[in-house]
């Protein structure tokens, strides 16, 4: 997975201009439901993977939920 | 669970909407949303306007109107009413059923059906089933199927998350027998275990009303809800609509033996424009065929969604023509049916606003 590439969809997700690893994602004012359905397409649409409500919710960094999309491919 | 029924035919659709038309661009300060915030709303789920009905109107009184607009017409004459059903999750009363009372202010007749069935997104093709079935088994002329909700009653209304994405509306679809075979094709499935994704934990039996349930509180950032209010867990919804719906319409093409190709129209329930293009693109649908207008216009609907779509969109085609349809409905149950089906031409097929009568 181009993790790069990932953290340039979450961003454009959260409406920013650059998201970083270390990210905390509640910290961001535009991370609401809506971000998270958003995430939730996108991890369908271009990575093949379902996240369960319970696993976006123990989320907290944006490398965590990189590494959660990357876990769920393989 | 799949089936066949044959020598049945929906004949009439009527949706009714209350004149009150709300937009989004004017509504948005009572959801204590900043416009930067806003805007990214309104263009995610490309919110426009919608219909909530007057606090004295019921979901009963729109569907009344509409029959009362193809009695008038002649479309329908009242003798022939064999059965009312009635599809709501806001009836008038807990008891008795909505039906019998839409029976009394019609002046029906004994040798009529009353049927009240509690469903909500998939309610107008439940209520549909139940018709056929009906049909099947009892001589009965025609089955009206009554399709009513105001689910604005059922959310705060300073409820960014569901408020703008939620309309009030009735419709009335007249089924009866015909002569040619024209099967309708038939997928209903269930899961209950997954019951709380969708609904209002307080209010009825298990968990009674108290000043408690009513008490409003914070579940994100300025949105207020009560355990008496419409709870829906977003993530679980979308999840459910990507897994468990294409794999359904891939399983009733084939039963049916039709393509993408064949299918003159999807008419699928509409639960937000966001989730429905996920969806149309997950199952390769193309966006011309399916769809995906109502809830900009009117708002979600619950079980009227579906025959507002069809109405709405193909009205005066189905007037005039004969097509082939397949018809999707999914939610609270949560429960998925889709159906496909000729469809058309049909006596009436339209979208009109509610008058009182």
């Amino acid at each position: 997975m181009d993790k790069i590439k990932f953290y340039e969809q979450l961003a454009q997700i959260l409406d920013i201009e650059e998201v970083k690893p270390e990210n905390v994602l509640k910290d961001f004012e535009t991370w609401d439901s809506l971000a998270i359905l958003s995430v939730l397409a996108m991890a369908d649409s271009k990575y093949g993977v379902t996240i369960k409500a319970d696993e976006i919710r123990s989320v907290v960094t944006a490398a965590d939920l990189a590494n959660l999309v990357e876990a769920k491919q393989k | 669970m799949k089936c066949i029924f044959k020598n049945k035919k929906i004949s009439a659709i009527i949706s009714v909407v209350p004149k009150e038309e709300y937009r989004f661009d004017d509504e948005y300060p009572i959801f204590k949303l900043t416009e930067d915030k806003a805007k990214r709303f309104k263009k995610m789920m490309s919110l426009d306007r919608h219909r909530i009905a007057p606090p004295e109107v019921c979901a009963s009184d729109l569907c009344l109107c509409g029959l009362q607009r193809l009695l008038n017409e002649g479309t329908l004459k009242k003798e022939e009413i064999g059965a009312l059903l009635f599809v709501s999750q806001t009836p008038d009363y807990i008891m008795p059923p909505t039906s019998n009372v839409l029976h009394g202010k019609l002046g029906l007749g004994h040798d009529v059906i009353c049927l009240d069935i509690n469903q909500g997104c998939s309610g107008f093709l439940l209520g549909l089933m139940q018709a056929f079935l009906l049909l099947e088994i009892a001589a009965l002329p025609k089955v009206v199927l009554l399709n009513g909700e105001t689910g604005s009653r059922l959310i705060d209304r300073c409820n960014r998350i569901t408020y703008p994405l939620t309309g009030d509306a009735g419709s009335v679809t007249v089924i009866e027998r015909c002569e040619t075979e024209s099967p309708i094709y038939v997928d209903v499935k269930n899961d209950g275990s997954r019951h709380k994704s969708i609904m209002i934990p307080a209010g009825a039996y298990r968990i009674p009303s108290t000043p408690e349930t009513l008490k409003l509180r914070e579940v994100e950032e300025g949105v207020l809800q009560s355990e008496e209010h419409l709870h829906m867990d977003g993530p679980a919804i979308f999840n459910f609509t990507m897994t468990d719906i294409p794999p359904q319409i891939d399983e009733i093409l084939s039963f049916s033996g039709d393509t993408r190709d064949s299918i003159d129209w999807f008419l699928f329930h509409q639960p937000n424009p966001f989730i429905l293009t996920q969806m149309a693109d997950k199952m390769k649908i193309p966006h011309a065929k399916l769809p995906n207008n109502i809830v900009s216009l009117f708002g979600n609907c619950s079980s009227v969604t579906t025959p507002l779509n069809a109405a709405f969109n193909c009205g005066e085609q189905l007037q005039r023509e004969k097509l082939r349809v397949c018809f999707s409905g999914f939610g609270v149950g949560l429960t998925w049916i889709s159906m496909i089906m000729d469809l058309g031409p049909l006596n009436a097929c339209k979208v009109v606003d509610y008058e009182p009568i």
